[in-house]
């Protein structure tokens, strides 16, 4: 039961107060439940809240009304239970890849003997490929390789879950795609809850088990919800041959023009 | 090789040589000779014609203190002030000398004080030479105009008194009725008068011209004069190292008690009733003075290295002082705008408040603290510490320190504020998601992210201090750069004008190397585009 429901939003609701003093709901009843071990990503335009509603998950933004319950407990505020690997690497310059890892499972290990955390650090930042640049501080890195650090430091976390807010959005396509296996090698191994923001109809169906769509806001809800039945481990050229993936890709992409029609029809309306 | 030479120039902030090393390992030299023209060649040529400049005006402004002085005579100066310190210091390590290496020394004075007699002598002849020679000098050039004054005296007379004789005559002949004639008569008096002045002004220019030649200045007699003052300088020195090396010297001084003890002691021994008590008075009286003795030093004057090294120790005493006060208040601020909000008006307030007041502030309540600087308890404990204690710490030198903290403070507290409060969203949101406490959340995140804009403003605050430092010494008559400026504006010697020029550039020297290395410090810290490794 509690596999199934591991994480529960209802009705969420975000609104921030216009110019005039009135609530706009940016969000507004966000419903969606995730069972443990899942991989979902959430597709949207961008501007529709995609972000809000991660950024509510990790407790970095205070939902105005509703619930969310991860494995089992209301979030309240946030927490190393829910890492996020954020845009941009946002790694600490004056620490190298090791420290900016360190200091994550120093917090979350804090009985734990320094080899043992050690360990860890180390584990995860070879996990991510950068067992040779773990001593190098972030100016010395490419963009690629900060945000790897990035992601060894969500999961040296050992998080209840993985939360992705486009973490690929500021890097090339190569980069980009040796790094979405480098996240599926991870979860392939270590059955973490996952939810990623992206607006890449291709990521979002090579990556996800579950396509969750969201309509344009404001009052931006879930729209649709596909699954993806692809076997794991996935491998990208055999995927990407399939005439499975085009449907799955067509239908997103359906989805997303019908929402940007639905809001040019709605601002024609207004005016 | 070169390129660890390279990172390791740009971080002391030395890239004015890079080119340097560039040429040597062979790199584009001709690129590396244009920049070494314009980033080395062009500011010595600067420098070079200021001095040229300067050597050229200067002697044309005559003041109370002599004339302006040359960079020559800065130089002798600085040369001078150099001089007494070495000399000051080998005074002070031969009055501790005792045995054998006491006697090398004293025959080694002493050889040197003979041969320095001799050269003295030989110096004031060349001054009594140069002097005559001068005198001739004046007297060959004075005495044609001295011969012209006595013509155009003598010939002014006869001009002034065949007018007087006609003007009497005038005088006589003046009818009674006739007021035209009266009037003529006043005229001719008048222009009488006129052409004596006129001819007296003549007089005057030609004596003018002799007086000048009289104060005419005479290069072999100045570098004469300057000779003979380093030759008796040096050998005042030697007669009291000789001084200081025998009758004077501690050891002789502590042998010459201790056999006067001996006798007291001997007297004691055959002595009873009231010669008894008096000669044991003396006995303890006299060990105490060999204690007290065998433990001191020379009294050493306050030179001028070392009041630069007291000026330097307070401006870091102050330095300290308001980066303990200025971070932890700044770093407040930037957490907390409650926090700051209470303290923006007092930063708006006392920052602009000049040095010259709060000085005197800081002396009284310095002073209430401690009423009597030569039996307080911080005051001896801070003399006792190993090398500071011999810079003779004392209240006006921490009104100082505590003046410098209060008037460097403000640019450290500002820029702590505001780098703590730009701080990196991103930043805060990994502090956040990871639960970090209070404390980490400080030192791993707050503090490290706003270093670079905090060694930005202990810069601008080292900097202040530095000069606020040298008003508070000069008002405080605390030993330092300050005081020496002061003393050299009152004593008015002919060289005091000379020696504020030398403190002009040593004060900007130091500034200038205490301000550089707050760069490296600060470049060190900017983890923007700090070198990891040189």
């Amino acid at each position: 039961m509690l596999q199934d429901r591991y994480v529960e939003l209802f009705n969420v609701v975000k609104a921030y107060p216009n110019p005039f003093g009135e609530d706009i709901a940016v969000v507004d009843g966000f419903n969606l439940t995730i069972s443990q071990g899942e991989f979902i990503s959430v597709i949207g335009h961008s501007g529709c809240g995609k972000s809000t509603v991660l950024t509510m998950i990790a407790g970095l933004n205070p939902i105005t009304d509703g619930g969310i319950v991860v494995a089992g407990k209301e979030i309240s505020g946030p927490g190393p239970d829910r890492a996020v690997v954020f845009q941009a690497p946002c790694l600490l310059p004056w620490m190298t890849a090791f420290q900016n890892v360190m200091l994550g499972v120093k917090q979350v290990y804090p009985n734990a003997s320094k080899s043992d955390k050690m360990a860890m650090a180390e584990y995860s930042l070879s996990v991510v490929g950068l067992a040779d640049a773990m001593d190098k501080y972030p100016r010395e890195l490419s963009g690629g390789m900060q945000q790897r650090v990035g992601i060894a430091r969500a999961i040296a976390l050992k998080p209840k879950m993985l939360l992705l807010d486009e973490p690929f959005g500021r890097l090339d396509s190569l980069t980009r795609m040796e790094l979405q296996d480098v996240i599926l090698n991870i979860l392939n191994f270590d059955k973490i809850t996952t939810m990623m923001i992206t607006h890449d109809p291709d990521e979002a169906v090579y990556m996800s088990d579950r396509i969750c769509m969201m309509t344009n806001g404001p009052g931006a809800k879930v729209g649709e919800v596909m699954d993806i039945h692809f076997e794991r481990p996935r491998n990208r050229q055999e995927i990407m041959g399939t005439s499975e993936f085009f449907d799955y890709r067509g239908r997103l992409i359906q989805f997303l023009n019908d929402c940007e029609t639905e809001k040019e029809e709605r601002r024609k309306a207004a005016s | 090789m070169k390129y660890k030479i390279l990172k390791a120039l740009d971080v002391a902030g030395l890239q004015f040589l890079d080119p340097i090393v560039r040429l040597i390992y062979g790199e584009e030299p001709k690129v590396q000779l244009s920049k070494i023209g314009r980033f080395i060649v062009i500011p010595i040529l600067a420098f070079i014609a200021f001095l040229g400049i300067w050597g050229y005006v200067a002697p044309k402004h005559a003041t109370k203190s002599g004339e302006v002085p040359t960079p020559g005579v800065v130089a002798n100066a600085a040369d001078g002030i150099w001089t007494f310190h070495k000399r000051e210091n080998i005074k002070s390590r031969d009055y501790l000398l005792a045995g054998d290496r006491k006697e090398t020394s004293l025959t080694e004075a002493q050889d040197r004080l003979a041969s320095i007699t001799k050269a003295e002598k030989a110096a004031s002849s060349k001054v009594a030479e140069a002097q005559s020679a001068l005198s001739a000098e004046i007297a060959s050039l004075q005495a044609p105009h001295k011969k012209e004054l006595a013509e155009l005296k003598a010939f002014n007379k006869t001009a002034s008194n065949s007018r007087k004789d006609s003007l009497s005559e005038l005088a006589e002949s003046v009818s009674e009725n006739s007021s035209s004639e009266r009037e003529a008569y006043l005229d001719a008096l008048r222009d009488h008068n006129s052409l004596s002045a006129l001819e007296k002004e003549n007089e005057k220019k030609i004596s003018a011209k002799i007086d000048e030649i009289a104060g005419m200045k005479y290069q072999p007699l100045i570098d004469a004069r300057f000779a003979l003052k380093l030759v008796a300088e040096e050998k005042q020195f030697l007669q009291k190292r000789v001084e200081y090396l025998s009758k004077n010297n501690r050891s002789e001084k502590v042998a010459e008690y201790e056999a006067k003890l001996g006798e007291y002691e001997a007297t004691l021994a055959s002595s009873s009733g009231k010669e008894l008590e008096k000669t044991g008075a003396r006995i303890l009286r006299q060990e105490e003075r060999i204690e007290r003795v065998s433990d001191s030093s020379y009294a050493q004057p306050w030179t001028f290295p070392r009041q630069i090294k007291r000026s330097l120790m307070c401006v870091f005493f102050g330095f300290i002082l308001a980066s303990m006060i200025a971070i932890p208040i700044g770093i407040l601020c930037g957490l907390s705008s409650v926090f700051m909000a209470a303290m923006t008006p007092f930063i708006a307030l006392f920052k602009p408040v000049s040095p010259i007041v709060w000085l005197p502030i800081a002396l009284i309540v310095v002073g209430g603290f401690i009423p009597d600087p030569d039996k307080h308890w911080f005051i001896d404990s801070i003399n006792s510490l190993p090398i500071i204690g011999s810079y003779d710490l004392n209240p006006a030198f921490i009104a100082s320190a505590i003046t410098v903290a209060l008037c460097s403070l403000w640019p450290t507290l500002v820029n702590t504020a505001l780098g703590v409060a730009s701080i990196d969203k991103d930043h805060i949101n990994v502090a956040r998601v990871l639960r970090l406490g209070f404390w980490s959340r400080l030192f791993k995140i707050v503090i490290p992210s706003a270093l670079p804009l905090i060694f930005a403003g202990l810069r601008i605050s080292l900097g202040v201090g530095w000069m606020v430092l040298i008003a508070a010494e000069l008002l405080s008559s605390s030993e330092g750069i300050g005081k020496f400026v002061w003393d050299m504006f009152n004593n008015g010697s002919s060289d005091s004008f000379a020696q504020m020029f030398v403190v002009v550039f040593v004060v900007g020297l130091i500034g200038m190397i205490l301000d550089r290395t707050m760069i490296v410090f600060q470049r060190l810290v900017s983890f923007d585009e700090a070198p990891t490794s040189i």
